[in-house]
């Protein structure tokens, strides 16, 4: 059940900054965007404003300057923060998002409610595989999965993790293992993208 | 090539609005129900106009579409006229028949827009009319900037009814229109739609772009962009010639010369008149061919591009 050819799972290239944008914002979930995220010749200094998460209860945003580099005590906080600077945005913005998958897809989902069209935002997923599931029988969200078999956290089941991926709910697919078979099972394996 | 079903109309209504702008009511031939049409559609006329051999076709956008009441229009007459517009101000009457293609959308709003923003010049106000109609009854936040000649403010602002709280500017010529001031000042999510002289279509495009405004958020309708130098065109398989007038489109000498070309939007975005190319230079006015195809001079869109030079031969 490994090697799945599905269409939705999201293929991601490596980021430069959109010419045509009038001001970019590059988001990063770490204290710093990771280097992998850009195309060559790029780099976070080509972004005139940098928004990081710190992960410390410290850290405190200076009032939105408009350039230069922010920290935020979190992804939550950062999200947040995007929100209400999306809602003041003028046309012409390009957002840049480097992380876990579920973040990027998260700062997504805010460019998307802010009307951004998908020419205005772009993505790379780093780091060590760690998804969003649904449990497509209870709808329960489990986070940070790594494994291609988990136990829902709602109701339970042995979810198989597919790579069937919603943009909008931001979310694979976790599917009862054996719903076809009764007693199937597979070897617990580690996600490897 | 699509078939197009036509539609037998007849006039309920016609009143000048000004001495050059007339609105036009139509219903169905049978008293029964149109098609309806969402803001942005329009529909092409078939005209029977005196001192003509064959019937003009004309596209005009529906200022309304409501299956029981009809259709409404408002028609500048040009000067010159090239027929069809005079017509309609001067020949056509209560009570006469026409017939018209069903309504097509080339120009429709786009549902996820936070904001919609509209610059129209002179009779380009007519798919804006259209459009604040169906943003005011959704709901939607929109901003209009109509620029028109000082004489026709008054008609124009009639026409638009701006109710309290809505952001309706007219401005008496281009030179009062500030377009990078307002592309720059527009929230995230907006969407803008111009209809009008392609000037001023070509500026907001260029003006949008250099501020950012990916092409997804920018729209246009182009209607007739007719008129050059004169040509000759040559039928490739029969070696008919055919000539082009200066006042004339392509498609216009194709169908005098009784050559059914097949046409939808007359104004160079849909693609159905497209046809291919055997020899000859060409000025392509359309928005429909890409680059790579305009390049290569194997298709032309008749309703709008011209010959550039005194010959083309059409592979048809």
């Amino acid at each position: 059940m490994s090697g799945q050819d599905i269409k939705s799972r999201p293929i991601y290239t490596p980021l430069a900054r959109d010419p045509a944008g009038r001001a970019h914002l590059l988001i990063s979930d770490g204290a710093a965007p990771s280097p992998e995220a850009f195309a060559p010749g790029t780099s976070a200094a080509d972004f005139a404003e940098i928004w990081n998460v710190m992960g410390h209860s410290q850290a405190l945003p200076a009032p939105l300057a408009g350039s230069g580099a922010q920290a935020f005590r979190s992804a939550s906080h950062l999200l947040d923060m995007l929100r209400h600077r999306l809602a003041r945005e003028t046309m012409g913005l390009r957002l840049y998002a480097v992380g876990a998958e579920h973040f990027c897809w998260d700062v997504a989902g805010c460019a998307s409610a802010a009307g951004m069209g998908r020419e205005e935002f772009f993505l790379f997923a780093t780091g060590k595989p760690s998804r969003r599931v649904v449990c497509v029988h209870c709808r329960t969200l489990n986070a940070h999965v790594r494994t291609n078999l988990i136990t829902c956290a709602g109701c339970h089941a042995q979810l198989f993790v597919r790579d069937h991926f919603s943009r909008r709910g931001n979310a694979f697919m976790g599917v009862q293992l054996d719903a076809e078979a009764p007693g199937e099972t597979i070897d617990l394996e580690e996600l490897t993208s | 090539m699509m078939d197009q079903p036509v539609l037998a109309l007849c006039v309920a209504a016609s009143e000048a609005l000004s001495p050059t702008l007339r609105r036009l009511t139509l219903v169905a031939a049978d008293g029964g129900r149109l098609p309806p049409a969402a803001a942005g559609a329009h529909v092409t006329l078939t005209l029977s106009v005196a001192g003509h051999a064959r019937p003009l076709k004309n596209s005009y956008t529906l200022v309304s579409a409501d299956p029981e009441r009809g259709y409404t229009l408002i028609v500048r007459r040009t000067n010159p006229s090239r027929g069809g517009s005079q017509h309609i101000h001067e020949a056509l009457t209560v009570g006469d028949g026409l017939e018209a293609s069903v309504p097509h959308n080339l120009f429709a709003l786009h549902s996820q827009a936070k904001k919609v923003l509209l610059i129209g010049g002179g009779i380009g106000i007519t798919p804006l009319l259209a459009f604040v109609a169906a943003l005011r009854a959704r709901g939607g936040r929109f901003e209009l900037h109509q620029i028109c000649s000082a004489e026709e403010q008054d008609t124009f602002a009639a026409l638009i009814g701006a109710q309290p709280g809505e952001t309706v500017h007219l401005h008496a010529g281009r030179a009062s229109f500030d377009a990078a001031a307002v592309l720059g000042a527009q929230p995230l999510g907006t969407h803008v739609y111009s209809c009008g002289p392609a000037a001023l279509m070509d500026a907001i495009e260029r003006q949008a772009a250099a501020l950012g405004w990916p092409a997804s958020h920018v729209h246009r309708e182009d209607f007739g962009a007719a008129g050059g130098e004169p040509f000759t065109l040559t039928i490739g398989s029969s070696g008919a010639r055919i000539a082009v007038a200066a006042d004339q489109t392509m498609l216009e000498a194709l169908e005098a010369a009784g050559i059914d070309a097949g046409s939808l939007c007359r104004g160079g975005a849909c693609g159905v008149c497209a046809v291919p190319v055997r020899a000859g230079e060409l000025e392509h006015r359309d928005h429909y061919l890409s680059a790579q195809e305009r390049q290569s001079g194997g298709l032309v869109m008749p309703c709008v591009s011209r010959a550039r030079g005194d010959s083309l031969v059409l592979d048809i």
